[in-house]
């Protein structure tokens, strides 16, 4: 670095006749740091934390959005929730995408990152990962077009394909037992890929000197596999456990909303489009505020339990 | 593994290894395949005649491919509406996330000041709020400043949803050497300068990486364009792609409709293919912990 000189003596000479200027450089370093964060810092609280707050308030409320006037109710909008069987039904759906969909998409990229790993040198290894994370890059919605046009009982492949082995025809999207499943697979499909380049990214930032010494030792592929490089990337497996934990319900949002629209018979709805249509089908604002409130506090749960029960197995670095 | 097979191995224990390999490549390639094939299936279908998508039976590739449907797409719908407002958001958006998510990045990295850590926190903790929970907040909001089938709707909530990059941004800012900013500081450097001439240049790799996510993230949003944008001509192609389902059981419009379906497509998988070797390993250096 050409440019570094030794510059306090000249800053002790410059500073005499430029004290005002000083003054005003320090106290104006000593804001730089609040003017970094401080765009971030109003939209996160206009946009996220105000909201959360006027959630919980509006979920005491009557509202429709168009009648400029709230009813209070008190915790009616709660109590009745516990009455809709349409927010039961919701619930069974919430509880089945959460017990398949995070071992699935926990495990089955894991899986493949380890069977990815010791043909990672092989020259179609990035052919392999590019074909892998193509569904992940692209629109929820637009992959489940993708997805209609296969499961569509008429015209669909799916259909097609079966019908040449004489299988009767399926209506895959409107049969309550198969919806919910063409929505799993879609989002199975649709989620594989980031995961899978997470955990290859950890497995890569093993470093190479554990390796090396355990396999002078003797040690073979699957005990360094097991021993090692499990334990060192279980951050990023725990990492992945809370994050779909999170967002897998709000995730299927979208092939839910094209593919089935909750239905047939509310079997493949969630909470969180119960709370789409309560909120802007029905207009039914407090309910929604409501349904978003217990969304929140469950996500708070879910998210401690984890790291009380889960973390402790966690090795970092 | 390759780099470890020593003299000690027997020629027989060597070949097992390379039969073990291919049988991993067989199965990768049949997950691969199974991935991708409903990509393909679009585009086939984006290529057929109307006679030849109602067929009985399966014909994989067109017999005689045709480019009309992707004009028809445009006549039936104004796709070329929805591109243009899929690619401005997503431009604007990942350009706003940048200016907002790379100097606070720097700051919780390398300055001390009072409450630093409790602002980083705030910053982090925005990840366990799902983003359903203030749609509806967010909505009556947007509304009520007039921002309903607007750009400015659809970005500006959707900017402080940038936790992940933030805390990206700084493991990558973290690994920088010390001794860089302190010739710096020496240097009698400001922090802006410092920011701008010494930490920017030496992370553009994350950079890169997280204005490749965002803009994939912004160009395949939905559940929020969905409900700002109505307007028939405001919507996103992803967004947009609804109309084709609500018509199909009448219209039939599948070739058209997946003609789309490639449009809305082609620029993430295009941007991915180039841009994945980077994101890895901006991933392998900020080593992701909960």
């Amino acid at each position: 670095m050409a440019t570094i000189r030794v510059t306090n003596d000249a800053a002790l000479v410059r500073s005499v006749p430029e004290r005002r200027g000083i003054r005003w450089h320090r106290l104006l370093e000593g804001a730089t740091p609040y003017l970094l964060i401080a765009p971030l810092l109003v939209l996160i609280g206009v946009f996220i934390y105000w909201p959360l707050f006027y959630s919980a308030y509006l979920s005491f409320f009557d509202w429709n959005f168009v009648r400029p006037d709230k009813t209070f109710v008190g915790w009616d909008n709660y109590t009745r929730l516990a009455d809709d069987p349409r927010f039961m039904r919701s619930l069974r759906g919430t509880a089945i995408y959460l017990v398949t969909l995070v071992p699935i998409q926990v495990f089955l990229p894991l899986g493949l990152a380890l069977l990815l790993w010791p043909i990672r040198r092989a020259k179609s290894q990035s052919a392999y990962r590019i074909m892998l994370f193509s569904p992940t890059v692209i629109a929820y919605s637009v992959g489940a077009v993708m997805w209609l046009w296969i499961f569509n009982a008429n015209q669909g492949l799916l259909n097609k394909l079966l019908a040449e082995f004489g299988v009767e025809r399926i209506n895959w999207l409107s049969d309550r037992n198969t919806a919910i499943w063409a929505v799993i697979v879609v989002a199975t499909w649709k989620t594989l890929g980031f995961h899978l380049l997470l955990y290859l990214a950890a497995l890569e930032a093993v470093p190479h000197d554990y390796v090396e010494a355990a396999s002078l030792d003797g040690a073979s592929h699957w005990q360094i596999m097991r021993s090692i490089r499990f334990p060192l990337i279980t951050p990023t497996f725990f990492f992945v456990l809370v994050t779909t934990v999170i967002s897998v319900n709000d995730d299927v949002f979208g092939a839910i909303n094209v593919l089935t629209d909750g239905g047939p018979f509310e079997s493949t709805t969630n909470i969180i489009y119960y709370l789409y249509q309560q909120g802007f089908k029905y207009f039914q604002i407090g309910a929604a505020s409501a349904v978003s409130i217990i969304v929140f506090f469950a996500t708070v749960l879910l998210t401690w339990v984890q790291f009380r029960f889960v973390e402790r197995h966690v090795h970092y670095g | 593994m390759a780099s470890m097979v020593t003299a000690r191995q027997s020629a027989g224990a060597k070949r097992r290894d390379e039969t073990g390999k291919l049988l991993v490549h067989a199965l990768v390639i049949v997950i691969c395949f199974l991935t991708i094939f409903p990509f393909f299936w679009m585009l086939s279908t984006s290529f057929k005649q109307a006679d030849e998508v109602f067929t009985k039976d399966i014909q994989l590739i067109p017999l005689n491919p045709t480019l009309r449907n992707f004009p028809d797409a445009f006549g039936y719908f104004p796709v070329g509406h929805w591109l243009w407002n899929s690619f401005g958001i997503a431009v604007l958006t990942t350009l706003g996330k940048l200016l907002i998510s790379v100097p606070a990045a720097f700051a919780f990295a390398r300055l001390r000041f009072r409450g630093d850590k409790f602002f980083f926190a705030m910053v982090l903790a925005t990840m366990i709020v799902p983003g359903v929970v203030t749609i509806v907040p967010n909505y009556v909001m947007v509304s009520r400043l007039g921002w309903l089938d607007s750009w400015t709707g659809v970005i500006i909530p959707s900017l402080p949803g940038t936790a992940f990059y933030v805390f990206l941004l700084r493991q990558n800012i973290l690994t920088l050497p010390q001794d860089l900013i302190d010739a710096a500081k020496v240097d009698g450097a400001s922090t802006l300068k410092l920011l701008a001439q010494i930490v920017v240049p030496n992370i553009r790799p994350a950079i890169a990486v997280v204005t490749i996510l965002s803009f994939l993230g912004a160009w395949n949003q939905y559940l929020w364009p969905l409900l700002v944008l109505n307007d028939f001509e405001a919507k996103t192609l992803a967004t947009g792609m609804q109309f084709f389902t609500s018509n199909t059981e009448s219209a039939q419009l599948w070739g058209p409709m997946m003609a789309t379906a490639a449009i809305a497509t082609l620029p993430p998988l295009i941007i991915y293919a180039f841009a994945q070797k980077q994101i890895i390993s901006t991933f392998v250096t900020s080593g992701i912990k909960g």
